[in-house]
């Protein structure tokens, strides 16, 4: 999984003084994963044929034909420990969904304080959800992907900064971040390509969050808030128009969350329970799913819902991941997707798929 | 690179049965309860009970003695444990422990540094460390 290589790489020697030698790592992780949709409705008035969304924020789509983009992608990350507590971490994923083209998730430079606090600035995951921040590494979970109605927001990093700290209180072990940054995507992917046809520029600024989490044995519990304010400017015919809300220019995001998981002897129990409410209307997600590990395979089932005025819809998913590899497991899923969205307000529409592929790290 | 690999495989008991052996350097004084290892091997605890710094040292996956002190310490499959320092180490919140390939390095990393705690196979101890927990 890791590769320590004593010396400095080639690139390092512009940030590094040439008398220091860091002790870089490098890592990765990679999921190649295949699928299709078997039978859908797809959304008439949008023109969209049977379709399986299965990443919201990178508009992974599977239609009927296989694909093996959608789900697709790896990831490398280079850290240097530059001793004393300071560290830079680098971390460059190229997805399917966006047809190779590898970009900077993470950039950042850590500074280890005490045996608690760690200090970290630069360019993050946002840690919303229980596995918004480590999505992209599929080793690290059990299903074929986080539950797509659950993961459905468009913004999904952050520049800022972040304070981790970890302690222990009795016998829990007590984990968890403070962050605040902003977010400025100039052509945000899921709203200029998916809901919608012009190009959106999405800004979430102001964000303040926090996460703690508890853990004891079997036992995890994990608590998330985060409020921002909401920004948005729209191209039409090459002309740019701010969005307004009711006459509002801005408006203002909460997100609170709680996640409990229990991993007890062969059994696997994980859920999450999450509102995001914006300038009052509501939007309710929630995800079930248990596993039972039989040495290496273990089966499972997942039930993930999305509920807010006039956007519905919920995912019963089946499926099992069998660990081959000391570092890779292969998954197989299957998906009935339930649109129940009003008029105008479906995502895309009813289906059922079948996707299969594997996860490794290194 | 790969000669030296087998050659130290080769050097290995071949039984992995047999019971793990924590071992700490001879002139650490402290105790260790079999909680305060797994949180050492889970990024949880970087100390031992007198407060100096604590660093573990893993056995590789090659080793077969690796999967048995996941079992017999953590609890977990060597999968889940990977599956765990993953989520970590690709979210900048932790670091695995340093890995090494053979019983005789753990004991020479040990014998040479007051702050690393490791393991090796009960009968592979030496009078250079000094065992602080066995698990059977």
């Amino acid at each position: 999984m890791r590769k320590a290589i004593l010396g400095s790489l080639p690139g390092m020697l512009l940030v590094l003084p040439l008398t220091v030698s860091a002790d870089v790592n490098i890592s990765g992780f990679a999921t190649v994963a295949g699928g299709r949709v078997l039978s859908g409705d797809g959304v008439e008035e949008f023109g969209l044929p049977p379709t399986f969304l299965a990443n919201y924020p990178q508009v992974g789509v599977y239609e009927e034909e296989w694909s093996f983009k959608p789900d697709s992608r790896i990831g490398l990350q280079v850290s240097a420990d530059l001793t004393e507590g300071l560290s830079v971490t680098g971390q460059v994923v190229a997805r399917g969904a966006d047809d190779f083209d590898a970009r900077f998730e993470w950039a950042y430079l850590s500074y280890q304080l005490n045996d608690t606090w760690t200090l970290q600035a630069g360019k993050k995951r946002l840690p919303l959800y229980y596995y918004s921040d480590f999505f992209d590494v599929g080793y690290a979970y059990l299903w074929m992907r986080p539950p797509a109605d659950n993961y459905t927001w468009q913004i999904f990093n952050y520049t800022g900064i972040n304070a981790l700290f970890n302690t222990q209180l009795g016998s829990w072990d007590v984990s968890g971040n403070l962050y605040t940054g902003r977010e400025d995507d100039k052509e945000n992917k899921l709203l200029s390509q998916f809901f919608g046809t012009n190009p959106v520029r999405e800004i979430w600024k102001d964000i303040i969050g926090g996460v703690i989490s508890f853990n004891r044995d079997w036992l995890d519990i994990r608590l998330t808030y985060m409020t921002y304010i909401n920004e948005r400017y729209r191209t039409i015919n090459g002309v740019v128009e701010r969005v307004d809300w009711d006459g509002e220019l801005e408006r203002r995001g909460k997100f609170a969350g709680i996640s409990v998981n229990i991993d007890y002897n062969n059994l696997v129990i994980l859920t999450e329970l999450n509102q995001l409410d914006l300038d009052g209307g509501k939007f309710d997600t929630y995800m079930v799913s248990l596993g039972y590990r039989l040495n290496n395979i273990t089966p499972y089932i997942s039930y993930a819902d999305f509920d807010s005025d006039g956007e519905m819809h919920n995912t019963t998913s089946i499926g099992l991941r069998y660990d081959f590899h000391s570092s890779a497991a292969f998954k197989l899923q299957y998906d009935d997707v339930e649109d129940n969205g009003v008029d105008g307000l479906m995502v895309a529409g009813d289906s059922k798929s079948v996707t299969f592929g594997v996860d490794l790290v290194f | 690179m790969k000669t030296v690999l087998i050659v130290s495989c080769l050097l290995l008991p071949l039984s992995v049965s047999a019971a793990i052996s924590v071992v700490v350097h001879p002139s650490n004084q402290t105790s260790l309860t079999k909680e305060d290892l797994t949180r050492l091997y889970t990024g949880k605890l970087s100390s031992f009970a007198d407060g100096s710094s604590a660093v573990p040292v893993n056995l590789a996956d090659s080793v077969p003695l690796r999967s048995e002190f996941d079992q017999k310490a953590l609890g977990r499959s060597s999968s889940q444990v990977k599956a765990f320092w993953s989520k970590l180490v690709f979210t900048g919140k932790g670091t695995p422990p340093k890995e090494v390939t053979s019983d005789s390095e753990v004991l020479a990393l040990v014998a040479n540094n007051p702050n690393i705690i490791g393991y090796v196979s009960a009968d592979a101890v030496s009078d250079n460390v000094k065992v602080v927990l066995t698990l059977e």
